[in-house]
């Protein structure tokens, strides 16, 4: 045995090059698993974080429509005589909206603390960890106007100066404010928050009267429930009392979609990762058949040989995933930053200040790692360890079972395509069969590769015969290293293939985004109040509105308010409008016809876009209820209308029947409509000095919105650009590292060839010739393979995922990067064996065997 | 720090706010390289301050003092259950401001008495905005079951949630209330009240009706705390208050009565530093007398000077004690799981009055743990008065033991 591992030592030692490309396929491979992870995880915990911060001991919460919640109902509450002998519901009234703070959007909160010290069920025993000076806070808390309290991290980041001063703004409105503590120590959960009285934020937010929810607390039980059934029979009929855990789990549950497309990409990554360790150790088994036959000859069981050959894999493995794990802690600090923007730009505010490391993820990986290298050894140990101790089997034989493997594969890859096909026609919303279907896609294309290649190979062989021997001897070469090389072309077919049909998927989707844009952003100029989008405190000032409009050269307007609702279907957006009568086209109906429906939305009906349509299984003449200000109302959905801004969906509602149900006067956007020849820079210069002094506005012409909304579009896909480069560099690694082996391999065939009468120049551009031709040939398979991937992506994965269609848009620059890919990793792989074979003298060459 | 919130983190605030509650409680037990007095620079600055005595008017001066710092209403008594049990209750409302009344000073301009916060929406104020805080604590002491319970509300003067009113009196937080029957059906001084406070466990929904008219303590109501002339309070007691109604112990009412004891003082002082706390009594004898005692402590564990109190004959005739006529000797001592160590038996001599008594708590642990800690609990005594031999009941309160946090 000390004489077995001897030899397996000896031989990782000698080809060190190979060893390193096969732990740097498996350490990408793995690491981008852990990076996603990584990336995910962080942005969860950070929104975890920050919902404890903002909920606190809250077991649950009553909440309102669109303007919160009468603080009178809290009053009442509180007082209402309470039956003897049962529980208490700790209660505690929150007021919350958005400020701007320089650049930076902050969660104000504003809490009354006696209450919310009782719901924190925090007995003056239980010494907080971040007090407070005492007395002389308590009093500037409640009695000096503008004072806040925030962690001690934001203050430094917002640069807040020693005496605290600084200036807020809440829909454009400026406030000066002094921060009175700095909370040490408060945690990431604080990092976007600003503590303030409740009686401040209500009057900075505009919403005095009002509560944004109540915070309840209820021990767990059977009390709890009966107390809470008790409570909840206390509540007018439009408020709703819910489990704020409920609460935080629907919330996050938005970002599933984008959260499950990332993991596929990673997944994609170990996926070229496995097939490429099969190949590297595959590869090293047959190299060293002849010693491994000695070896049987001289005494080693077949178990011997199977647990040697299994324990360097397993050695190869552990070592790739600790290469892969710290190389995905890197990447994935990284990525952290691109998902926290992604999800800000698209879902909710969350500032990822932490990367946090779950072990679940370090576990997974470092199994997974393992993992693939025991399955990928697998297979060609037992071939090996199976054999007779016979004196290592001849080439021709190895590329001949090559061949009937390569065969047998094709069979493989066209049950793996019907395979998709079924498994998409037989599910019609399942995300994950979705991406079942696009792994099973990707392997039918891996599987094609090898034989597509010899076929190729074979043909250019016939045609090259033509003109020169050794071209046709070049050609029939690539054919004749299946053995060698077929895994590795097919890992880089599979990677081009995905990284074509993400292309196609992308660039489709923009178009559709730019033609939507165009179409549905029918006014010149828009103009609205800053702020977080849903925010009730987001509305313009009534006599800003009025200056606005009377600027010389308006011709019409859209007003419109965008408000969250409470839905039977939980928190939906709610846009409210009233449209200028050029504003109708903006909408492009995909159920419904506009005639009838816009007569019935006039009447109070709903529209609602795709997303949701998709999202609840609506159709027109469906019904959707929502919790008006006079308790559950079943709308009428009138039609369906495209619309790429929002992926969770909103419903479009008359801005009067709003009004009416809800009680909200406030207008939040304009869209203006200019007199014809007016341009639309000069009508912002003066809608703007309009509002100035008065409110701070986002006022931009309809060329600006688009190209602000195409920004935040490219920079979403920034991370899927990066998983699928890694994705492609782990391919062109293990591509590398087989076209490096067979060439170093074939030095004594080189050699041969040279002392035929090539030249140096000849034998070096001979070796980078079939490389290269291996890279086209791959990229040639993954063409239409890419397309077909481009399909499931836009018809199949983002249908399911989103709701929306994309119409497929074909552009040759999506083909650039693989085609580009391909060939550098080719030439790269050629280029070294080339230099070398040029450069060997003769005679060694020779003797090499 | 997982589990924290922006309520602790308020919690935190409030930590302060609390502290301030007791006055001049929390500043003499602050060591004095920290201790604020309170919130503001000069102790009381803005405030009316109570130098002069001067003659209670009632049901007025029931009601609250909105132009003094602090107030508080302090109900304690001792009840017996129809089943022999025995019972002790405290019920306290404190008033405090955090700023003066309107228009007092560049800090004071908040509040719906003041005018509009220049951070404020114009025209738009807030109903939360308040410069008043009450605080409220609540213990029972069930001697059969020898337990002890307390439970402390806080709330800021705003939308009804807490407040004070007068006449009729009404003091609330929540649902926790002392209140004046109306309309009263005697002299307004002797007008019965209701009283109704609950926590786990334990509710009580009381009346009182004064057996006596409120006694003035000090020099004819005026209660100095120290040589500094602001750190003074107004103070009256009724001493004797019949007590019937129900208590609910787990869910199952029980019938009661008993004696209890109304304390209401108010000022704008605070103790000052060398005062560490204090330790008061409020005795009512089987012969019909009863005495209210307060012996000020220094830091350095001697008796302040400034103690003093009033003997109330069993005519109802009030005589002032001052220091030098209390002798009182701790007799034994308890400690606190924290290894604070509380006096737990006195022997009270009252020489003037040939007073001799022992006196002892029911449960040696009837310490609050709410913010500052203190110790306030039913008290058994006996012993003599001119040569007769006395039993009685009462209230201890025992102020400054606990180091502050």
């Amino acid at each position: 045995m000390r004489a077995l591992r001897a030899a397996s030592l000896r031989h990782l030692l000698r080809h060190p090059a190979q060893l390193a490309l096969a732990l740097v396929g498996l350490a990408l491979g793995v690491g981008t698993i852990v990076a996603v992870d990584i990336a995910t995880a962080s942005a969860r915990r950070a929104f975890e974080l920050s919902l404890q911060a903002v909920n606190g001991a809250a077991t649950h919460q009553i909440v309102g429509g669109p303007r919160g919640i009468d603080e009178q109902l809290y009053a009442r509450l509180r007082s209402a005589p309470h039956p003897p002998g049962e529980p208490r519901a700790q209660l505690a009234p929150v007021v919350a909206g958005y400020v701007t703070v320089g650049e930076r959007v902050m969660q104000l909160l504003g809490v009354d603390p006696p209450a919310s010290a009782e719901l924190d069920g925090a007995a003056a025993s239980a010494a907080p960890a971040f007090a407070l000076h005492g007395a002389e806070e308590a009093r500037e808390w409640l009695t000096e106007p503008g004072t806040v309290v925030m962690s001690a991290s934001s203050a430094r980041e917002l640069g807040i100066a020693a005496d605290g001063r600084f200036e807020l703004a809440v829909g454009g409105v400026r406030h000066p404010a002094r921060l009175i503590a700095r909370l040490e120590d408060a945690g990431a959960g604080f990092d976007a928050l600003l503590l303030t009285d409740i009686a401040q934020a209500q009057e900075w937010l505009g919403t005095v009267g009002r509560l944004s929810r109540i915070d309840v607390r209820v021990p767990a039980g059977a009390a709890g429930t009966a107390l809470l059934a008790r409570l909840a029979a206390q509540l007018p009929a439009d408020l709703a009392l819910h489990a704020t855990r409920a609460e935080a789990r629907e919330t996050f549950a938005m970002t599933d979609a984008f959260t499950t497309n990332l993991k596929a990409m990673s997944l994609l990554a170990l996926l070229v990762g496995t097939l490429l360790i099969y190949g590297a150790v595959s590869f090293a088994v047959l190299q060293r058949r002849s010693i491994i036959a000695v070896l049987r000859a001289l005494g080693a069981t077949r178990g011997e040989v199977l647990a040697m050959l299994l324990s360097e894999a397993a050695v190869l493995g552990i070592a790739g995933a600790v290469c892969g794990v710290l190389l995905g802690l890197a990447i994935g600090r990284g990525l952290v930053g691109l998902v926290a923007q992604t999800i800000n730009d698209l879902y909710f505010v969350v500032a990822v200040s932490e990367v946090s490391v779950p072990a679940s993820v370090l576990v997974k990986a470092l199994c997974a790692g393992l993992a693939t290298a025991l399955v990928a050894a697998l297979l060609p140990a037992l071939e090996v360890a199976g054999s007779s101790p016979q004196l290592g089997l001849a080439r021709s034989v190895l590329e001949r079972r090559a061949l009937q493997v390569a065969r047998r594969l094709v069979i493989v890859s066209v049950l793996l395509a019907l395979g998709a096909l079924l498994t998409i026609a037989g599910s019609s919303r399942s995300l994950l069969a979705g991406f079942v279907a696009l792994f099973m896609l990707l392997l039918s294309v891996a599987a094609l590769t090898p034989a597509a290649l010899r076929a190729l190979a074979g043909a250019a062989a016939a045609i090259a015969a033509r003109f020169s021997p050794v071209a046709r001897l070049a050609c029939a070469d690539i054919a004749a290293s299946l053995s060698r090389t077929g895994v590795a072309i097919a890992a880089l077919g599979m990677a081009l293939t995905a990284m074509i049909g993400v292309a196609i998927m992308v660039e489709s989707f923009r178009e559709s985004l730019r033609e939507w844009l165009i179409q549905s952003l029918r006014a010149d100029v828009y103009v609205s109040a800053p702020g977080v989008a849903e925010s009730l405190e987001r509305r313009l000032d009534p006599q800003v509105i009025r200056a606005l409009l009377q600027v010389p050269g308006v011709r019409a307007h859209s007003e419109g308010r965008r408000v969250t609702v409470t839905s039977s279907a939980g928190a939906l957006d709610l846009n409210a409008v009233h449209l200028a009568a050029e504003s109708y086209a903006g909408y492009r109906f995909t159920q419904g016809e506009a005639a009838h429906a816009w007569p019935q939305f006039a009447r109070g009906a709903i529209l609602i876009s795709e997303p949701l349509a998709w999202r609840l299984s609506l159709a027109p003449g469906g019904r959707l209820t929502l919790i008006t200000a006079s308790g559950p109302r079943a709308f009428t959905v009138a039609g369906v209308y495209r619309e790429y801004g929002n992926d969770r969906g909103e419903v479009l509602m008359d801005l009067e029947a709003y009004r009416q149900w809800w009680h909200d006067e406030g207008i939040a956007a304009l869209g203006i409509y200019l007199a014809p020849g007016i341009p639309a820079a000069q009508a912002v210069r003066e809608l703007r000095s309009a509002a100035r002094g008065r409110q701070a506005l986002l006022i931009r012409s309809n060329a600006d919105i688009r190209a602000l909304s195409m920004r935040i579009f490219e920079r979403t896909f920034v991370i899927t650009r990066v998983l699928y480069w890694l994705a492609a560099g782990v391919a062109a690694v293990g591509l590398v590292s087989a076209l490096l082996a067979w060439e170093l391999e074939r030095a004594r065939e080189l050699a041969l060839l040279r002392t035929l009468g090539l030249t140096r120049a000849a034998i070096a551009l001979l070796v980078v010739g079939q490389t290269a031709f291996m890279g086209v040939a791959a990229f040639l398979a993954a063409i239409p393979a890419g397309l077909c991937t481009a399909l499931v992506l836009t018809d199949v994965i983002n249908r399911r995922a989103f709701g929306w269609q994309i119409g497929l848009h074909l552009a040759p620059a999506q083909f650039g990067n693989a085609l580009w890919l391909a060939f550098a990793a080719a030439l790269a792989a050629g280029a070294y064996p080339a230099w070398r074979s040029a450069r060997a003298p003769l005679a060694s060459g020779l003797r090499e065997e | 720090m997982p589990g924290a919130g922006a309520h602790r983190a308020a919690v935190a605030v409030w930590a302060g706010a609390l502290a301030g509650a007791l006055g001049w409680a929390t500043a003499a037990a602050a060591p004095p390289a920290t201790g604020r007095v309170l919130p503001g620079t000069a102790p009381g600055a803005g405030f009316a301050q109570a130098l002069e005595s001067r003659p209670f008017v009632f049901p007025r001066d029931h009601g609250p003092h909105p132009q003094y710092r602090q107030e508080w209403w302090y109900v304690t008594g001792n009840l017996d259950a129809a089943s022999g049990e025995r019972f002790g209750f405290e019920l306290t409302f404190f008033r405090f401001a955090l700023a003066p009344p309107a228009a007092a000073g560049p800090a004071a301009t908040a509040g719906a008495d003041m005018p509009g916060a220049p951070g404020a929406t114009p025209g738009e104020t807030s109903a939360w905005r308040t410069r008043e805080m009450y605080m409220a604590h609540f213990a029972i002491t069930d001697v059969a079951r020898r337990r002890f319970r307390f439970a402390q509300k806080l709330s800021r003067a705003a939308l009804g949630l807490a407040g004070a009113q007068a006449p009729p009196l009404r003091v609330w937080i929540d649902d926790w209330s002392l209140a004046g029957i109306e309309p009263a059906p005697t002299p307004a001084a002797l007008a019965p009240w209701t009283l109704h406070a609950a926590q786990d466990g334990y509710e009580i929904e009381l009346t009182l009706e004064p057996l006596t008219a409120p006694v003035p303590n000090g020099a004819a109501g005026l209660s100095r705390k120290s040589a500094e002339p602001s750190a003074a309070n107004y103070y009256y007691s009724v001493p004797r208050l019949k007590v019937r109604g129900r208590l609910l112990r787990d869910d199952r009412p029980l019938e009661v009565h008993g004696l209890a004891w109304l304390d209401r003082e108010w000022g704008s002082g605070g103790l000052a530093a060398e005062q560490a706390g204090w330790d008061w009594f409020a005795l009512q004898l089987s012969d019909g007398g009863a005495l209210m005692f307060y012996a000020l402590r220094e830091r350095d564990g001697r008796r302040d000077p400034w103690s003093a109190g009033t003997w109330i004959a069993p005519t109802g005739e009030a005589r002032p004690l001052a220091n030098a006529d209390v002798a009182i000797a701790v007799t034994d001592s308890w400690r606190n799981a924290q290894g604070v160590r509380y006096p737990a038996a006195w022997r009270i001599e009252v020489p003037a009055l040939a007073l001799s008594l022992a006196v002892r708590p029911v449960l040696p642990d009837q310490e609050l743990k709410t913010t500052p800690h203190y110790w306030e609990g039913a008290v058994d005594a006996g012993g003599e008065r001119s040569g007769e031999s006395v039993s009685g009941r009462g209230y201890v309160e025992l102020v400054g033991y606990a180091p502050e946090r």
